[in-house]
């Protein structure tokens, strides 16, 4: 069988675009208090997969950000640092 | 020595922040009439950032460039639509062969670039690889934008800053979205081939398909899936209403991540017949907005300043169609003749530039908005995308699947509610307020 | 001109962290593949502009490669180097270590003689493509300059350079007199962002000069192809590590390390790889 025909994992398909990632992260999210954070909705919702829960706490990493802003959004302004990459980092897209 | 150049200058007649189709088309008009226009990028060269569905609306780039079907980078003339309804392996689709075709796909990236490349070709410098923080006012006006700590003067800047409005949050001409009132979308872009795509779903050379999925593949949120045929790929996606999908995945309802629901339509039996074992070339996602007028602005215009695109809220979603890209470039047209009339009258004024928001009221885009604005509570409404499919697909089974007595419509209908749990009733009301909506 | 001017060599390298297999072929997919500066060169961009910024003077930055590089230039100038070379020539093509590093200490040579005195040439420790860190010691022979490398930190005053050089264990300084060579350190500064004004003045002033083999009047022998003599013998990949596969979902991370340990040291298999990888073969 083809890994064609298996879903692939989150990384497998942001592994297909273009990236210069940049060594500090665009967005910050302190992750030492959760309260009020979205934490299901963050990690079903991120379409890169950024936000993962163990149990019930969430990790955050900026690696794959396809900078949508959805996190933004539906996290308290206050809770969250959200910035554009800077000097054209971060995803690059040829074919969307 | 060397190719010395230009000296750097130290304002611009007009700065325009984002080369998106709403930045670019703007620029290009004010370039073409003589403006000194500086055209900012975040990407790394235009279109990088772009991502959007599969499709655009002709008629209204044709306004802006008139050269568009001969050059623009088109993929494929969309020439059938498809719709379908889709409840576990059973699935009920529409097919409408487009008499004239009126829009086309294209990769955005691409077609953006092509864009920036009409706008500098006119004059417009392009600078690319720049974020802009803030739009500084001084008295009530705009004077400029300022990146980091480098402030550059202009007599207007225009925001095509997209759907993130960063800079207008700043400004206070704009709420931080409103989750009820976008959506997120993921796509997958599979690499099919030419032939392949023409064989497979019966299309012509430069023959496009557009095909719009609703029913489970959003697992109950509102929201739908999306396919469009490019030259020699496909894209895939879903996209789902932000504010019920953060209620549905809070309230434990939702398991299925949204990359992992794109993935289950790649491989769902009833499509992936149309791409095979193709392979993934790119993958991203995008806030995009619900429609209707619930994210305009609460001005488009300041003395020195414009807000176009997607910025402005400029967006319709009827569940149908999706009209995005042709709202940002008409949307930058108007910008740019405002401008160019504000200056033949005294200079671009809060009064002046108040002409682009009577200019667009009267456009064909916002006649669709309002025409539009009851869609974005039938889009957000969940019972359309469970109880809808659910009834369509069992009604269809009880017709279709009979091993020996096929029951009358009517029997088939009431059978079907009963088995999905249905209330008639309830049903005619709701399409029936549908009617009265739309 | 006050102050001192600052050579930096960077080189224009495909993205590799957008080259993958093709899962049906096995092969690299280059195809749409854009190139960036190589990562550790910006390192190097910083380190010339802190001096630059710290004692005055100019950032020329220059690279061989094809035209299409003018992009990179632009980056640099971006973040605020003065000016930029471009060399670049059909007959450059195909080269190795020593013919690019000949092309650029000659480059380097020409700036001495058309613009003036260059005081220091700096470089990023390796590439991301290639990984041989011989361009910054190289260019330094031909040029008979004296090299430090793994610079950390580096100063300027009256006529010489002190820099602070990190190894795995030590931390050394050393003092050089001008002119001289450095390669920075991985990852030893923080590059600056490009800027707004700055890349506005990279895309109207163009402070950008292309130079041919017809400026530089090389010896075709010595450059290109022609003038490489590294060959790559034979390429082997190293045997893929054995996985176990096993997933454990922990409840804390005590128990997590406790799990890990008590299963690295029981399982037999497990207990030869710890072994074999640090001891060596046979030592199981």
């Amino acid at each position: 069988m083809s890994t064609l025909e298996k879903p692939f994992k989150i990384e497998d398909l942001l592994q297909r675009n273009i990236w210069d990632v940049d060594e500090e992260p665009h967005i910050e999210i302190p992750l030492d208090d959760q309260e009020g954070l979205k934490k299901k909705a963050l990690a079903l919702l991120c379409p890169a997969g950024c936000y993962t829960l163990i149990g019930d706490r969430l990790i955050f990493s900026y690696e794959g950000c396809v900078e949508c802003g959805l996190c933004r959004i539906i996290t308290p302004s206050d809770k969250i640092r959200w910035t554009y990459p800077r000097s054209g980092k971060g995803v690059t897209y040829r074919y969307t | 020595m060397g190719d010395v150049g230009r000296k750097v200058p130290e304002r611009f007649d007009v700065i325009v922040v984002g080369a998106g189709p709403a930045g670019c088309a703007a620029s290009y008009m004010l370039a073409k009439s003589g403006f000194k226009v500086l055209l900012l990028e975040r990407g790394r060269g235009p279109g990088s950032k772009e991502l959007y569905g599969g499709r655009i609306y002709a008629q209204p780039l044709r306004d802006v460039w008139p050269d568009l079907d001969k050059k623009a980078p088109i993929h494929r003339w969309v020439t059938k639509e498809r719709f379908s309804f889709t409840w576990g392996s059973r699935v009920v689709t529409l097919e409408y062969r487009v008499g004239r075709s009126v829009s086309f796909t294209t990769y955005l990236p691409e077609m953006a670039k092509w864009m920036a490349d009409r706008a500098t070709e006119a004059g417009a410098l392009l600078v690319d690889e720049v974020v802009v923080d803030d739009i500084v006012v001084r008295d009530g006006r705009v004077v400029g934008v300022r990146s980091g700590t480098d402030f550059l003067r202009a007599d207007v800047v225009i925001d095509a800053e997209g759907v993130n409005r960063i800079l207008l949050e700043k400004l206070g001409l704009a709420e931080r979205l409103d989750p009820g009132k976008v959506a997120i979308g993921a796509k997958e872009v599979l690499r099919v081939g030419e032939g392949a795509i023409n064989d497979r779903l019966g299309l012509s050379k430069k023959e496009g398909l557009a095909w719009l999925v609703a029913g489970d593949v959003t697992e109950g949120v509102p929201g739908g899936g999306f396919i469009y045929t490019m030259k020699d790929t496909i894209s895939v996606g879903i996209v789902l209403h932000v504010g019920r999908a953060v209620e549905a995945a809070e309230k434990g309802f939702l398991r299925t991540s949204i990359h992992g629901m794109v993935e289950k339509l790649r491989l769902h039996n009833y499509f992936k017949q149309i791409w095979g074992d193709a392979d993934v070339v790119e993958y991203g996602g995008h806030l995009t907005i619900e429609g209707g007028l619930g994210l305009v602005p609460k001005k488009l215009y300041m003395d020195g300043f414009l807000v176009v695109g997607d910025a402005a809220g400029l967006l319709l979603n009827t569940g149908y169609t999706i009209r995005g890209v042709d709202f940002a470039v008409t949307s930058g047209k108007l910008a740019a003749e405002t401008v160019v009339e504000a200056f033949n009258v005294g200079g671009p004024t809060e009064e002046n530039l108040s002409v682009y928001e009577s200019k667009l009221k009267s456009s064909f885009v916002w006649r669709e908005l309002v025409k539009h604005r009851g869609i974005s509570e039938i889009m957000s409404d969940p019972y359309y995308f469970t109880v809808l499919p659910a009834l369509l697909t069992s009604l269809l089974k009880k017709l279709f699947e009979a091993d020996y007595e096929e029951p009358t419509i009517m029997d088939a209908v009431f059978e079907a509610a009963s088995e999905e749990d249905i209330s008639i009733a309830k049903l005619l009301l709701k399409l029936a307020s549908v009617v009265g909506r739309v | 001109m006050a102050g001192y001017r600052v050579v930096v060599g960077i080189k224009w390298v495909p993205n590799t962290q957008a080259v993958r297999f093709d899962p049906k072929t096995g092969t690299l997919i280059r195809q749409g593949v854009p190139a960036i500066i190589n990562p550790q060169d910006l390192h190097a961009i910083e380190m010339a502009l802190r001096l630059r910024d710290a004692y005055g003077g100019e950032v020329i930055v220059i690279t061989m490669a094809p035209p299409p590089a003018v992009q990179g230039l632009e980056h640099a100038i971006g973040m605020g180097a003065d000016r930029a070379i471009l060399v670049t020539d059909r007959s450059f093509a195909g080269a190795d270590t020593l013919a690019t590093s000949y092309v650029l200490a000659r480059a380097i040579n020409k700036v001495e003689r058309e613009i003036g005195r260059v005081d220091l040439a700096v470089f990023g420790q390796e590439t991301i493509d290639s990984s041989t860190a011989h361009i910054g010691a190289q260019v330094a022979s031909w040029l008979g300059w004296p090299y430090i490398y793994y610079v950390k930190q580096a100063s300027l005053s009256n006529g010489s350079l002190r820099v602070v050089r990190q190894l795995e264990d030590v931390i050394e300084e050393y003092e050089a007199k001008l002119p001289a060579v450095i390669s920075v350190l991985a990852k030893a500064l923080r590059p600056r962002h490009v800027s707004l004004l700055n890349k506005l003045r990279a895309r109207t002033e163009r402070p950008i000069i292309t130079w041919t083999n017809k400026d530089l009047g090389l010896d075709t022998r010595c450059v290109g192809l022609k003038g490489s003599p590294t060959i790559v013998a034979k390429v082997t990949y190293l045997p893929e590590v054995p996985r176990l596969k096993k997933v454990h979902k922990a409840e804390n991370p005590r128990e997590a390390a406790r799990w890990l340990l008590k299963n690295l040291l029981s399982d037999e298999k497990t207990r030869d790889l710890i072994a074999r990888a640090l001891w060596g073969e046979g030592s199981a």
